[in-house]
């Protein structure tokens, strides 16, 4: 009975025993903030601290802008987290959170950036803009401290920039971490040199190239050694100095396209590219009586008002020989204005019709003043042909030759 | 003698052939195994095929930057960079290895990365982290298009810390960043991340829970494409004539089951989802609410994966949520199978955003998960909007079961999403039920039913011919055991069970 008793007593005291040491337990596991601040500069050493009781097998959860990481205490009378050195450099909002069994503690430490800068990250775009006031190039300066965070925002950034006489500058202040400048262009072309400073930190030197705007038109001229039509010499045409709208010379290699327009309706083109605005095209003299109308176009942008151009019959006439069957026909000699043997390359063209249908058209260029064409027989078989010859404009015809 | 010289020659002869073939033989091989490498027209990149791996919900704010005006091909392009920048973070962090963080951070930031990854490598700490939600603002866009910063407000993350292989902690934490990126080798990379403001995050806990009544209803697979509903075999009028055999008998509802590899993963198919929307159309026209239950086969669970599985979720219900016919989501069918494999807090912390999740998408239907077993019946408890579980253990003991499980859910209701019994013996199994013990079976929960006032959804309509091996295993005694769960067998004819399959009214 008595044993009973005991073991029912035994039993009870060992229960509140272990109910009291585990209630203790619980209670002895406690932790309390100590470190108040909650604001600090990048690149200061933070220590979170917590008065605890119980068990210091715990750990911190820190986290911040580019990651998160688990810290373990050091001792002392109080648990000591030590934020490692690259995670408190970073500027932004530290998380943490105490993870122990019990009731979690959590916090935030904002971290400022430096006041003092140690570079200005500039971006400057487009590199090249249009004269006029209308286009603008930007520049963007990130201010940032020797840890690499973006400075505080509002504060005030520089930008200084030098074109022809002026010199300029503008006080912006940063938002989102950065600053930015649209800096428009003045009426003349030119380069316009830009740099920033903040906080007593100088850029370096950019430069922005301020180019001529569209051309306006323009008038052509045409330049030639003589105005005859002997197919051998070259007109060269020219435009005036193509300027824009602010008397700047157009950039260097504008297109300019010259079209030629005969007394037909057909028409020819020549190009050239401005070299300090001026762009030259050449084209050979036609070898034959013309009226030329040139106009010289900057495509969609500019054109210049038409020019006429006449060219002198330069060939009077030519002679046409026969050979004793007919089969070789010589043309010649061709002479020019000064009843000099033209040089070689004109274009002859002899026209065979059989029963009034064109049968062939041979084209011989002539050489030392003459051109010569063979017919074949067994090309042009016996019978009766018409032969036709065309040269520098002119046209002979010899119907009903007879071949063998 | 002599021919026996002539024999040992001969053999010596062959057998020196053949040495001298193998190793021949071998040489060749390892020659030609260092001949095959790459094909020469990856060294270019041309064709990086663009799969997804990471699509958190985000929603631009208006556009009103400073600076250039912003068009849809930049944005595009700087949301999915972005979004990238965030997915090799998680990698890097979750292996503490600096994989394609030089495509997606600058040289100066990556410094920051590898600075964290030092601190983790030594600690041995790894984190799987996410995040499931962005609200990004363009703040400013530079007039050379490679410049853009933009202020990222309300990021939703979450994160699982690993110590030396154990999960230490899990945190949920809502943030606002500042990006500055810049436009590199056509990437836009992140020069600068400023964290301007963080807080834990918890959602809001507060619900009010949608009640269900009166739930009388089957499982229900077509019988010639059990598991594989939404096939090319898909066929209207199947489901017609079956939907019309379940509202005869008397059931007022059925469960169906969305595949979550089937229907496209974070990209879902439109031709699965018609599908889908002519079932719940046709259970209406049949008086029938359909219980759908999403993610069937999914076992991933991994945090990298949830933001795919939440845009699954958000076609889907999407698609059904202003549906007549939809009677509610069921999240996961059976998710606590997945515990042993997945680890059970990897499962529960998945369920618990996913419920979140589709709640977010369709406040309007309730929530449930179907827990295979009583026992797991009450985890998320306080989420769902009622409780549903699966019960395939003896028929006298489920009063006592459901008691108890009623007694630790208060004010929710609770539904037995499946129960039923395999009349299946033979070969593989010679003491089985036969379709007799099978109607016993039936006739028994039906009264339980009535008793205890229990709703219910029964397995399954049809016996299969085929059962694929994703659902049981190629084991013949299970497969057979699972092909004869039905009330109609397989030649159409109905079972004695069949007479139980509800309660007349």
């Amino acid at each position: 009975m008595s044993l009973k008793y005991l073991y029912i007593s035994l039993t009870i005291v060992a229960s509140i025993f272990v109910g009291i040491s585990l209630k203790q337990d619980y209670q002895d596991n406690d932790y309390t903030l100590t470190s108040n601040s909650s604001i600090y500069t990048a690149g200061d050493a933070i220590t979170i601290k917590f008065k605890y009781n119980g068990n210091s097998n715990v750990f911190l959860y820190c986290s911040n802008s580019y990651g998160s990481i688990i810290i373990k205490p050091e001792l002392d009378t109080t648990l000591n987290f030590k934020i490692p050195e690259s995670i408190s450099n970073k500027s932004g909002t530290l998380n943490w959170e105490l993870r122990s069994d019990k009731k979690l503690h959590a916090g935030q430490i904002k971290i400022l950036p430096k006041s003092e800068i140690e570079k200005t990250e500039t971006y400057i775009g487009p590199p090249s803009i249009e004269a006029g006031g209308t286009d603008y190039t930007m520049l963007v300066s990130i201010p940032t401290d020797d840890l690499d965070n973006p400075i505080i925002d509002s504060t005030e950034v520089a930008v200084k920039h030098q074109f022809l006489e002026q010199q300029v500058i503008d006080y912006i202040y940063t938002k989102h971490g950065f600053g930015y400048k649209n800096l428009y262009s003045y009426e003349k072309r030119g380069r316009i040199l830009i740099n920033t400073e903040c906080l007593g930190l100088n850029s370096k030197e950019f430069d922005v190239n301020v180019m001529p705007t569209i051309p306006t038109n323009f008038s052509i001229s045409a330049d030639r050694i003589h105005n005859y039509a002997d197919g051998n010499q070259i007109t060269t045409f020219k435009t005036s100095v193509i300027k824009d709208r602010f008397n700047n010379i157009v950039s260097d290699g504008t297109f300019v396209t010259f079209f030629i327009t005969n007394q037909l309706g057909y028409k020819a083109s020549t190009s050239g590219t401005t070299i300090d605005g001026i762009a030259t095209a050449k084209i050979l003299h036609p070898d034959h009586e013309e009226l030329w109308t040139i106009k010289a176009y900057i495509e969609g942008m500019a054109n210049s008002e038409p020019i006429a151009l006449n060219y002198e019959q330069a060939i009077s006439d030519f002679e046409v020989s026969f050979s004793k069957n007919n089969r070789l026909i010589t043309v010649g000699p061709l002479q020019s204005f000064m009843q000099q043997y033209i040089p070689d390359g004109l274009n002859v063209y002899l026209n065979i019709y059989k029963a009034g249908k064109l049968e062939h058209q041979i084209i011989e260029q002539s050489i030392n003043g003459f051109a010569s064409f063979k017919l074949k027989s067994d090309r042009y078989p016996k019978g009766t042909y018409t032969v036709e010859i065309k040269a520098a404009g002119l046209t002979k015809s010899f119907p009903n030759l007879i071949y063998e | 003698m002599n021919n026996n010289k002539t024999i040992l020659r001969s053999l010596i002869l062959i057998s020196y052939v053949l040495i001298i073939a193998l190793v021949i033989y071998g040489i060749a091989a390892i020659f030609s195994y260092l001949n095959t490498g790459a094909d020469r027209s990856t060294m270019l990149h041309t064709g990086v095929k663009q799969i997804d791996q990471y699509s958190p919900e985000l929603t631009w704010a208006p556009l009103a930057n400073e600076g250039r005006s912003m068009d849809e091909e930049n944005l595009k392009a700087i949301e999915d960079n972005y979004l990238d920048a965030w997915y090799v973070k998680h990698v890097a962090y979750m292996t503490n290895t600096m994989t394609g963080i030089d495509d997606f951070y600058t040289k100066s930031a990556q410094l920051n990365i590898q600075n964290v990854i030092s601190i983790n490598s030594e600690s041995n700490t790894f984190i799987e982290a996410t995040t499931l939600a962005h609200y990004p603002t363009l703040e400013f866009f530079s007039e050379d298009g490679q410049l853009a910063v933009l202020t990222d407000h309300d990021v939703i993350e979450y994160k699982r810390i690993f110590s030396n292989e154990t999960l230490v902690a899990q945190v949920n934490e809502k943030s606002t960043y500042k990006v500055t990126l810049l436009l590199e080798d056509g990437f836009w990379r992140i020069r600068h991340l400023v964290r301007i403001k963080s807080e834990p995050y918890t959602p809001e806990a507060e619900l009010n829970p949608i009640a269900v009544s009166n739930i009388k209803g089957i499982n229900y697979y077509p019988q010639a494409t059990p598991w594989d509903m939404y096939g090319d075999n898909f066929d209207s009028e199947t489901i017609a004539k079956d939907l019309k055999i379940i509202k005869d008998s008397g059931l007022n509802s059925i469960r169906v089951f969305v595949p979550y590899d089937d229907f496209g993963k974070s990209n879902v198919s439109e031709v699965k989802l018609e599908k889908l929307v002519a079932v719940l159309d046709l259970a209406e026209t049949y008086n029938l609410k359909v219980l759908v239950s999403l993610f069937d086969f999914y076992g991933d669970y991994s945090v990298l994966d949830w933001t795919l599985t939440q845009r699954h979720a958000k076609s889907v219900v999407n698609a059904l949520k202003s549906h007549d016919a939809l009677l509610g989501w069921d999240i996961k069918n059976e998710p606590n199978l997945d515990f042993k494999k997945r680890t059970e807090d990897l499962v529960i912390a998945w369920l618990d955003k996913m419920i979140d999740f589709v709640r977010s998408q369709d406040p309007n239907h309730p929530i449930t998960i179907g827990w295979s077993n009583t026992s797991s019946a009450t985890l998320l408890n306080k989420k769902l909007d009622f409780i549903s579980f699966h019960y395939y253990e003896d028929v006298s003991k489920l009063s006592e079961a459901y008691t108890s499980l009623q007694s630790k859910i208060k004010d929710k209701s609770i539904v037995l999403t499946e129960y039923g019994l395999s009349s299946y013996s033979g070969l593989w199994n010679p003491f089985g039920n036969s379709d007799d013990d099978q109607k016993d079976y039936h006739q028994s929960m039906q009264t339980t039913f009535s008793e205890n006032d229990i709703q219910f959804m029964a397995w399954t309509l049809y016996d299969f011919a085929e059962i694929p091996k994703e659902v049981v295993g190629r084991l013949p005694w299970r497969q057979n055991a699972q092909k004869h769960f039905g009330f109609i067998d397989e030649n159409g004819i109905k079972k004695p069970s069949f007479k139980y399959i509800s309660t007349k009214e």
